[in-house]
């Protein structure tokens, strides 16, 4: 019934490493009204099993909206399986994207865990538009170097990316935690922005608080309806129940309770 | 062709609604113009006190269908009047208040609430959510269902559906009992009480250990609790469970269903609603039926 259900083409789909593909859809709608941190609902077949639509964040809204996904269970599989023509059903852009910085904010941190790296591209992009003198670092943590695929259009935007993996395959060896240490993060100009495994982003909570340095953290919860309809994908937050489909995705770094 | 229905005095100009729990935030991501087409909104179920509802997780989905345990999360009577039906209202379609109390006097004292507002079609009650820990589900006990609804309807401004439960061993009686309690409409079903497990935990998938299934999965086994119910009530039935398509609505029709709502399908198609509406009236113009009210309870 909204008319945020649309019924798009996919143009291209793409392996960037053993683990991670990107899905380009052609549906101007969304690149013209997407925010960074939204995300898309998508229906992966017309079938009855996968029966809920998947969430996925929207990793780049150039000329066609790119996804960035990890094949996990059977909705990712039969989307890696999609290709040039077929169609594919999208509600979407939805939820609460990103706050953009404050004037007095020069440093940038985002700590990525895995597929979590998804909302950061289209948020850099946003970011260089408008600040070009912004310091922007990227903390990525993958499970091997499976996870790990070359961030060159991070790297472009002058970000300084810094890779660990937890088995020393590529990068640092150990958590992206482990980089925190080396990172100087101040109050009064830096602002970190999360997304991946929960135990990650509760470090980034710690951290954070640690130094008094405002952010902001993308959650994950199963969803149905990511309409706000069904109240199904609620967290646990400091101030109660919230939806992360419609509360969310993205909350106040120390909001959510992992 | 003519595809209004009536419950009790109220004339639905179609019979499309949704499901309690299953249609939200209209004003957000709905087209109004799209939205004015169904034939009555039943918003989320509203108790006397807000309600937090369960911890996560709460919703699975399910060969076909889904689990869920929301826990009635809900802002409450008094929020909802104030913040939530507003907004129900300026839809301008008819509205079916569902409601949910602990106790016989939380339901009298939500209803007399109620009665004081404006723009309301009629009430549904919820006597059957498997999510809420009661040992006992109201529509389990024919005598509960009786007391319950009778009382309500002593007060009630507005007509007056009771909401019925599958897991029961004979609908036919509970059903019986709400109608000669006075209910204006039987109003099933909700979903069934139901479980999975993580097996490298060991442990319920779901935060509130127990949750309710619904969907297509559901639908044969919901089609022919109408079918029992309706041979049985003369009061009108509004159907539920697992209706995704036009097909599947008509089923419940047949089966003796005066309307139908669409439920868990809302979270697949936000537009099944609209489709199951369109697809009823292509069915009656291809079939040459002049009247929906021909083909309610028209199994052979
Ligand atoms: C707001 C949001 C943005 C997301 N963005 C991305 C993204 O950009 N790229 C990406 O690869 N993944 C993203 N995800 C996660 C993605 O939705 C799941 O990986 C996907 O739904 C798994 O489907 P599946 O059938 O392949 O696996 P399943 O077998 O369904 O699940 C595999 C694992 O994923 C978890 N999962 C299942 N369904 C969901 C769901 N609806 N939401 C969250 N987790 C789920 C399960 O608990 C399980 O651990 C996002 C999730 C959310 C909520
Ligand atoms: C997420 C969810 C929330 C629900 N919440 C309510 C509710 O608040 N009150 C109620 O009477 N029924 C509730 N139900 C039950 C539905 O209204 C309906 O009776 C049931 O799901 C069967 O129909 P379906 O298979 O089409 O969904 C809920 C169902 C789901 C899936
Ligand atoms: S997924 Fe339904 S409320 Fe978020």
């Amino acid at each position: 019934m909204p008319s945020l259900q649309n019924t798009f083409q996919v143009v291209s789909q793409q392996k960037l490493c053993p683990k991670f593909y990107r899905l380009c859809i052609d549906a101007p709608v969304i690149c013209q009204t997407v925010k960074p941190g939204q995300f898309v609902h998508i229906k992966v077949n017309d079938q009855l099993f996968p029966f809920f639509r998947r969430p996925f964040s929207v990793y780049r809204a150039q000329k066609y909206v790119e996804i960035f996904y990890e094949v996990v269970g059977p909705g990712t599989a039969v989307m890696a399986r999609m290709k040039k023509g077929d169609p594919v059903d999208v509600i979407g852009p939805i939820g609460r994207p990103f706050s953009m910085p404050d004037k007095k904010i020069k440093k940038i941190v985002m700590v990525a865990g895995g597929i979590g790296v998804a909302p950061f591209l289209i948020f850099c992009d946003a970011l260089r538009k408008k600040h070009s003198d912004l310091e922007l670092i990227l903390l990525y943590g993958g499970r091997s170097q499976g996870h790990v695929y070359d961030m060159k259009e991070f790297k472009r935007h002058g970000c300084q990316v810094h890779v660990a993996t937890n088995d020393g395959s590529v990068g640092k060896k150990g958590y992206v935690s482990g980089f925190f240490p080396k990172i100087n993060i101040d109050r009064k100009d830096t602002f970190i922005y999360t997304c991946g495994p929960n135990p990650m982003m509760a470090a980034v909570q710690t951290w954070a608080r640690k130094y008094g340095v405002a952010g902001e953290a993308v959650c994950e919860e199963v969803m149905a309806c990511a309409l706000g309809a069904c109240l199904g994908c609620s967290i646990k937050t400091r101030s109660g129940y919230k939806t992360v489909c419609y509360d969310g995705p993205v909350f106040d770094l120390q909001e959510p309770i992992f | 062709m003519k595809i209004a229905v009536k419950i009790a005095d109220v004339i639905f100009k179609n019979p499309l609604t949704v499901a309690s729990g299953t249609f939200g935030h209209a004003e957000k991501y709905y087209d109004f113009e799209e939205v004015k087409k169904l034939g009555a909104i039943v918003p989320k179920t509203v108790t006397f006190h807000p309600q937090q509802g369960n911890p996560p997780q709460r919703i699975m989905e399910t060969p076909s269908g889904m689990l869920n345990a929301i826990g009635i999360e809900n802002p409450g009577i008094d929020g909802f009047i104030q913040n939530k039906l507003p907004a129900f209202k300026k839809i301008g379609v008819p509205l079916i208040i569902s409601i949910l109390g602990h106790t016989d006097d939380q339901f009298l004292q939500i209803v007399e609430k109620l009665n004081q507002q404006k723009g309301i079609s009629a009430l549904e009650l919820n006597l059957s959510c498997p999510n809420l820990k009661h040992k006992i589900l109201v529509a389990q006990d024919p005598k509960a269902t009786y007391r319950v609804v009778s009382k309500v309807k002593k007060i009630s401004r507005f007509p007056v559906m009771a909401k019925l439960a599958p897991n029961v061993t004979d609908i036919t009686e509970i059903a019986l009992a709400a109608e000669t309690a006075g209910a204006d409409g039987i109003s099933l079903i909700n979903t069934f009480a139901a479980m999975a497990i993580d097996i490298e935990t060991r442990r319920s998938v779901l935060g509130n250990f127990t949750g309710g299934l619904s969907g297509p999965a559901i639908r044969p086994a919901a089609v022919y609790f109408v079918h029992q119910v309706a041979k049985k009530v003369k009061v009108p039935i509004i159907a539920m469970g697992g209706i995704m398509t036009a097909h599947d609505a008509l089923e419940f029709i047949i089966a003796g269903a005066t309307m139908v709502a669409v439920g868990t399908a809302n979270f697949v198609n936000p537009r099944a609603p609209l489709e199951v509406l369109q697809g009823i009236e292509e069915y009656l113009r291809a079939h040459k039926i002049k009247d929906i009210k021909e083909l309610i309870g028209s199994l052979e």
